[in-house]
């Protein structure tokens, strides 16, 4: 039946362009003769874990074609692959094995006779260590239904939307390596409401979740990301289902809501690292590096780092679990979202950004206000009262550093510290803010201010750093002490941090640890007392302000990664 | 079943014309005689003058033809086995000239008794639209042409909006007894029109320009020889066919917009050809624009070429509005072919308007400091949009021998609007004020070649019509654009680093349709018995590929100086030069792309007999095999197929009562369904074209029953005058309706099968002359419709809907009221006609939970239409539309979603006819 699909096809934005090269394989001897020059200048470079790319000079005297010859490895026979047609320069080959050496050499045909071969050119194909794990990978094509133990002697490629149901737990020993499959768009890993998930890795041996692609080649939005889905409360009624579900028929909408237990463990996520995630299987739905949907206070998630993520690092719609030691460097949106009636408590955590992320093309699009936090009350259907709607999102957002791009890097509403608004409370205790594009904290709807009055929201320890503003300008005003929001806009990053990088290579590049005699090695806020104590029990009240203590042990050693691809 | 109503406005023009001083001492008399029961010709029907011996006999296409009856006026008695004898009286025949004279005859099953009627009221052509609404076998609104040339209509959509229960919403679509658009089909010419629009397969009556039209019927009652695939109603649009005489005509109209024309405004950029529907070939995707594989990376250097591949237009043009126009040149006479007659009809409409829509306002409405709803978004701004519509039909008809009839009928109508809109508020996501600025060009087409054959046998014992019809229509939307400034600092700066702060859409939707059926009447038993079994079938080829690209261009890294503040041509132009690097340019969705295919084939029988003197019953069932193939492609490019075949067998029972001659009762009850539309059936999520929402198709989708329950009274006091009652009662199972599923982000937009819905209501339609007030008065009639009704609908709480699951079905006003009074001067032409149209609030669209539905609010709309005969051959229309310029208002709760005024329209025109 002709369905137009080949009209689809041909205007498909991904239409592959498949390539076809004809092969000959009967072999012609070279016949040397002085007027048959070999070809010269022959080059071999490699691209990437599976192709090579040649090129060689144009001959002085005409040819009729090429003939190229390749062999594997340093003493394997050489044999015909391609006869380049008259006038070619270069040749892409493909289809090759990864970490290995080729060699290449190439004859030139004039009048029927075959000159004498060039030189060789030789070239070794990128390693493939971000991508499949060889005789070790394990093919995850299949949900997790019973318990199931994942072992640092493989590699588990996550292929389509794999979800841990059925009420079984997924054990992943310490320095697993999971891969989210590139070629099945928004591959992701969703761990479902009574079911659970125990990663726990150690500053040694760190749980990765990345990319299927060869390290060198990989981008934001590569696959979909970590979602975990608790019996905890959210402050929506009616069905509620996760953004970027609903999309086919292998990933159906998944529902989060009518959860009733804020105490509820979804197991533990130790040491965990999740890279270039954030595949987009709807326009405008991308999907959360690490997502946490009415995730419960029992759960245990500490020493985690999303990195290169196309949406928001880490997002808290509703439930009560705590975070411990997070890093988010580099996010297409934001780096810290809560919302949904979220009463967790986040302290010590890093929000880095310093340039827009490099998408995988057709992944989704970065975000016109990607911000450092960014939270809400309530926000669409369900909202019963408004964004009065309770539980009220009242998070303890303890010992953070977010150093953000400075002017003209990112959208034009985006670029904030912190964006509180519509309705959400909370407490944002010795944060220190750098760089922000305009200003450090926008203080939106005057339902956000009500929580305020009511003790439910403050601002304590906060210092903005080489930021235009503090605030805003004509949104909520805040009525605490002058002194809880210190803004020093001529006071640079590179100043306060013990080493700043506008252009990190590695995570050996941020230095956040305060400056000697900066300012926000003192200036924390310690007379927690009301709201703000009684929420953020157990929490440390530190001297400093900032996630590393000066002259402390840097939490973030060992087990986190930055790279740009 | 090709329904034919061979009338002409313009024809009757002659009758009332006084008598030209010709040498000719006889004149020529034509018409047709129709069978009222499904208006049908009737060929072998006798027509003599009375008190001569002059007579003639109809032929297969229903005409008859005096070539020379002394001039004077005459009666003329027509005779037929099974029918009951006719005559009319005074008939006008002028010497040297032609006339024209229909006659409708009924079944003699049903009027034993002659029936007399004078020339003027046969003549009359609201008459006939009666005539068929009273003949019918189920509850049918006819509109004919004299109706829609006494009102402003300018196109069928304005025109069906007359009708009983019928309510058009955004000047298009057509809602019938509160049932949505997918309830309510349209044919031409009794063939199915395909869909110009991409998310439904809805027609817009606004293609058919009225002056090509003969009249509009639109049924309410399934029967087995019709499609079914409707609850509102069956609309068939008919153009016009061939009269008996020659006639030449022209009219030219112009118009005057209080809110448009002379005023300033913002309208879409023109580009060569709009004024003839032509600009899309101005504003086509640029090839390097398509041609690009987004899958790589994209360099710099591309990235300029890409954004200086599309054409640098931006921002919408002010200018104030200038005045409508139209025009329209028609032709049609017979051409003796030897033995036969060729008679044909060509007829061609041009017409140019254009609106402001001044005082637009429009917000969403969200939850803040409470359940209720509160607006934000809210944007004002102004639109402004130039339309233009033509057309034209070319139709043939002749007779082949003495038992057939051949005709061809070619439709053609092309419309362009070209919209600008400009508007400045403030986004509530992004807390900072915006300008925003649209341009949007849709050209839509449509195309239809029809042949038809009509076979009588038998001495009328067997009626075969057998035909065939290609039928296509495209739209495009080429290079839709948006563009956001940022008014932040005061000065408007593009607010480039997002990617929706310029975006180009290239829309392209193709539908072609091959259609052939072939229906055969046979006469059981004596003729005049009445006593006919109709049976036949239908197969129809749908195919449709819709294509939608969107492009985004953004910033990839800031803009030196205050280069943002620039006008966006300005901007675009001085930055993609070689070597610069601001831009790029990224597809937003290519999800809007599928191809659908739909292959149905029909099956009938309905025996319709006499039970007794006064009881008729029409029963019988139609078999429907609907097999649609949806096939689409995901953003990311994974392919989706969705074919779900759909059998049924579709029963239908109606009883008419004729009490006596003036009082009808019928009942009926009947089975029809409801299909998926293409794009419900693909399980792929993909932006909407037009509403920005998310929506994804559902491929488990059933085919919806519903229960059809009609129970109408009707008396007809006079020739021409009508009141009548309905009740109406349907059953839904399995409904298929549009619900929300909340997201932790965007909202996804689906379709479900509900549990069940209901609608019932009760329609009044009254049509009478006032001089039973006072004999003063005779040259008054009054008329009106009114619906009242209700529904609900039940939506099952486990398809995960955020909407409101038990409401009104979206679409259905708890009222829709139509009133008009007309003057017509007793022996000339002029006339004048007041009408009034007011529809309920009806849910436009379900609200998301716990905020209210959105809700059209109703509008009062009166129009003025006067006609006055200038000169023998020339008349003159002075036309008032939307004399109370109410507001366009749509509101949520106590939020004001969409607000705008039109403006009031007066139109002055001359035509021309001989």
């Amino acid at each position: 039946m002709h369905l137009g699909l080949g009209t689809l096809a041909r205007t498909s934005l991904l239409a592959a362009a498949v390539l076809t090269s004809a092969c000959n394989s009967d072999a012609t001897a070279p016949n040397p003769e002085p007027s048959n020059p070999a070809p010269a200048g022959l080059t071999a470079t490699a691209n990437g874990t599976t192709a090579i790319d040649l090129a060689w000079t144009a001959p002085t005297t005409a040819v009729t074609q090429f003939v190229l010859q390749r062999a594997e490895g340093a003493a394997g026979a050489f044999a015909e692959i391609n006869r380049p047609a008259a006038g070619a320069t270069s040749y892409a080959d493909a289809g090759l094995t990864p970490n290995t050496l080729y060699r290449y050499r190439l004859a030139a045909v004039r009048n029927g006779a075959t000159s004498s071969f060039s030189s060789e050119a030789s070239a070794t194909t990128a390693d493939d260590q971000g991508g499949g794990g060889g005789g070790n990978e394990v093919l995850v094509t299949t949900d997790i239904t019973t318990n199931t133990q994942w072992t640092a002697d493989k590699v588990y490629r996550i292929v389509g939307f794999r979800k841990v149901a059925n009420g079984a737990t997924l054990n992943i020993q310490a320095g697993t390596r999971i891969i989210g499959d590139y070629e099945t768009t928004g591959s992701s890993l969703f761990v479902l409401r009574g079911a659970r998930i125990n990663a726990v890795g150690n500053a040694g041996a760190p749980i990765v979740f990345t990319s299927s692609q060869p390290v060198g080649q990989r981008l934001a939005g590569d696959w979909g990301g970590l979602i975990i889905i608790g019996n905890g409360v959210i402050n929506r009624s009616g069905v509620v289902n996760i953004e970027g579900t609903g999309t086919s028929a292998d990933n159906p909408l998944l529902p989060y809501s009518g959860g009733d237990n804020n105490f509820d463990n979804s197991g533990r996520l130790s040491y965990v690292r999740v890279e270039y995630a954030g595949f987009g299987p709807a326009p405008d739905a991308e999907l959360n590096t690490f997502t946490f949907a009415a995730v419960g206070g029992q759960t245990v998630l500490d020493h985690l780092q999303a990195h290169n993520g196309l949406d928001d690092s880490y997002e808290f719609f509703g439930g009560a679990a705590d975070l411990k030691y997070a890093v988010s460097t580099e996010a297409g949106d934001d780096h810290f979202d809560m919302s949904e009636g979220y009463q967790g408590r986040i302290q010590y955590f890093v929000a880095f950004q310093s340039k827009l992320v490099a998408i995988r093309p057709l992944a989704g699009n970065v975000a016109s206000d990607p911000q450092g936090i960014e939270n809400d009350g309530c926000n669409g259907s369900g909202c019963d009262a408004g964004q009065n709607s309770t539980p009220f999102t009242i998070p303890v957002v303890a010992n953070g550093t977010i150093v953000l791009t400075g002017p003209g890097v990112v959208g034009g509403s985006g670029g904030y510290g912190m964006v509180l608004r519509r309705g959400t409370g909370g407490h944002y205790v010795n944060i220190v803010i750098a760089k922000g594009a305009s200003n450090g904290i926008g203080y939106r709807d005057a339902t956000s201010k009500l929580r305020e009055d009511a003790g439910l929201l403050s601002l304590k320890g906060i210092y903005i750093a080489e930021t235009p503003n503090a605030f805003q300008s004509g949104q909520q005003t805040y009525a605490g002490p002058a002194s809880d929001v210190t803004h020093a806009a001529a006071t640079t990053a590179a100043s306060i941090f013990a080493g700043y990088n506008a252009n990190p290579a590695s995570m050996a590049d941020i230095n956040l640890f305060p400056a000697a005699g900066s300012p926000i090695a003192t200036g924390g806020f310690t007379g927690w007392s009301g709201d703000l104590l009684s929420r953020g029990a157990g929490l440390d009240q530190t001297t400093y302000r900032g996630a590393f203590a000066p002259g402390g042990t840097d939490w973030t050693a060992g087990w986190t990664e930055y790279s740009d691809n | 079943m090709m329904l034919v109503l061979r009338r002409l406005a313009l024809a009757s023009v002659l009758l009332l014309l006084p008598a030209l001083v010709q040498a000719q001492a006889t004149g020529r008399l034509t018409g047709l005689i129709i069978d009222g029961d499904g208006a049908v010709p009737i060929s072998g029907a006798r027509v003599e003058v009375v008190g001569t011996t002059l007579r003639a006999t109809s032929v297969v296409d229903g005409r008859y033809t005096f070539n020379a009856i002394p001039a004077g006026t005459i009666d003329i008695r027509v005779v037929r086995i099974g029918y009951a004898p006719k005559t009319v009286t005074g008939v006008v025949i002028t010497a040297g000239g032609v006339t024209e004279q229909d006659v409708t005859l009924a079944g003699q099953a049903v009027q034993l008794d002659e029936i007399t009627v004078t020339a003027s009221v046969e003549t009359g052509s609201v008459n006939s639209a009666l005539d068929e609404q009273r003949n019918s076998v189920g509850i049918v609104n006819a509109i004919s042409s004299e109706q829609i040339a006494k009102s402003p209509d300018g196109d069928a959509a304005a025109a069906v909006q007359r009708v009983s229960g019928a309510t058009v919403q955004d000047g298009k679509y057509v809602f019938v007894r509160g049932l949505g658009d997918r309830y309510t089909t349209a044919s031409l010419n009794g063939a199915r029109i395909p869909s110009p629009e991409p998310e439904k397969k809805v027609v817009p009556l606004d293609l058919f320009p009225s002056s090509l039209l003969s009249g509009i019927t639109t049924s309410k009652t399934f029967t087995p020889d019709q499609p079914g695939d409707f609850s509102g109603a069956s609309v068939n649009i008919k153009t016009r066919d061939f009269p008996g005489r020659g006639f030449r005509a022209l009219s030219l109209s112009t118009g005057y917009n209080t809110a448009s024309t002379g005023t300033d405004g913002f309208f879409g950029p023109t580009a060569s050809r709009d004024w003839l529907a032509l600009g899309s070939d101005a504003r086509t995707v640029p090839g390097l624009l398509a041609g690009t594989d987004f899958g790589g990376q994209i360099t710099p250097e591309q990235n300029n070429l890409l954004v200086q591949s599309m054409r640098n237009v931006w921002t919408p043009t002010a200018r104030s509005g200038s005045p409508n126009g139209s025009a329209g040149i028609s032709l049609g006479g017979t051409i003796p072919t030897g033995s036969s007659r060729l008679g044909y009809v060509l007829s061609g409409t041009y017409s140019y308007s254009q609106e402001i829509r001044a005082d637009q306002q429009r917000a969403l409405a969200a939850t803040i400091g409470s359940g209720e709803g509160t607006p934000i978004d809210q944007f004002s701004g102004t639109t402004g949009i130039t339309s233009v519509l033509w057309g034209g039909i070319a139709n043939l008809s002749t007779t082949l021998g003495s038992h057939t009839k051949v005709s061809l009928n070619n439709t053609y109508n092309r419309t362009m609007d070209n919209e600008g809109r400009r508007e400045t508020g403030a986004s509530e996501n992004l807390a900072i004020p915006l300008l925003i600025q649209r341009t949007k060009y849709v050209e839509r087409n449509i195309y239809s070649s029809q042949l038809e054959l009509h076979h009588e046998l038998g001495a009328g014992r067997l009626g075969v019509d057998w035909g065939a019809t290609v039928s296509g229509v495209n739209r495009r939307e080429p290079d839709r654009s948006e563009i956001v400034y940022s008014l932040e600092s005061g000065t408007p700066r593009w607010f480039g680093f997002s990617n929706e702060a310029a975006v180009r859409t290239f829309g392209d939707l193709d539908e072609n349709s091959l259609e052939g059926h072939v229906d055969l009447m046979l006469a059981l038993g004596d003729p005049a018995a009445g006593r006919r079994l109709r049976f036949g079938g239908l197969m129809r080829r749908t195919e449709r590929t819709a294509l939608n690209r969107t492009y985004s261009v953004s910033l990839a890294r800031p803009l030196p100086g205050d280069a943002d503040a620039m006008a966006p041509e300005a901007l675009f132009a001085d930055y993609a030069d070689a070597g610069d690097d601001y831009f790029r340019v990224v597809p937003l969705a290519a999800g809007g792309s599928y191809a659908a295919e739909d292959n149905l084939a029909a099956g009938y029988a309905m025996l319709a007999t006499p039970l007794s003197r006064r009881f008729d019953l029409v029963a019988g069932a139609r078999l429907e095999r609907s097999s649609v193939a949806v096939a689409s492609l995901s953003t990311a490019g994974e392919p989706s197929l969705a074919n779900p075949t759909f059998t049924d067998v579709l029963p239908s029972l109606a009883l008419t009562y004729r009490a006596n001659e003036n009082l009808n009762i019928r009942a009926s009850a009947t089975q029809t369904l409801s299909r998926p539309e293409y794009r419900e059936l693909s399980p792929i999520l993909y932006r909407e074209v037009i509403g920005f929402d998310n929506i994804k198709g559902n491929a488990d989708l059933q085919r919806a029953l519903i229960q059809n329950y009609d129970l109408r009274l009707e008396y007809y006091p006079r020739r021409g005058e009508i009141l009548s009652v309905a009740l109406f009662a349907k059953q839904f199972d399995n409904p298929i309706e549009r619900i929300y599923q909340g997201t932790s982000g965007t909202r996804i937009i689906t379709y479900v099968n509900a549990l069940g819905a209901n609608n019932y209501g009760v329609e009044l339609e009254a049509r009478k002359q006032l001089d039973f007030l006072s004999e003063g008065l005779r040259t008054l009639a009054l008329f009106a419709n009114a619906t009242f009704m209700e529904s609900s609908i039940d939506i099952d709480a486990s398809q995960g809907s955020v909407t409101n699951a038990n409401r009104r079905m979206v679409g259905q006003a708890p009222y829709v009221i139509n009133a008009g009074l007309t003057w017509t001067h007793p022996t000339s032409d002029a006339s004048a006609t007041v009408l009034f149209n007011r529809v309920g609030e009806r849910i436009n669209e379900a609200g998301e939970l716990p905020l209210p539905d959105v809700v059209v609010q109703p509008r009062n709309v009166l129009d003025l239409s006067l006609r006055l005969p200038v000169f023998n051959t020339l008349s003159a229309r002075v036309d008032a539309r939307n004399l109370l310029d109410a507001k366009y208002l749509t509101t949520q709760g106590a939020v004001t979603r969409e607000s705008y005024r039109t403006g009031r329209v007066f139109t002055v025109g001359f035509s021309w006819s001989q």
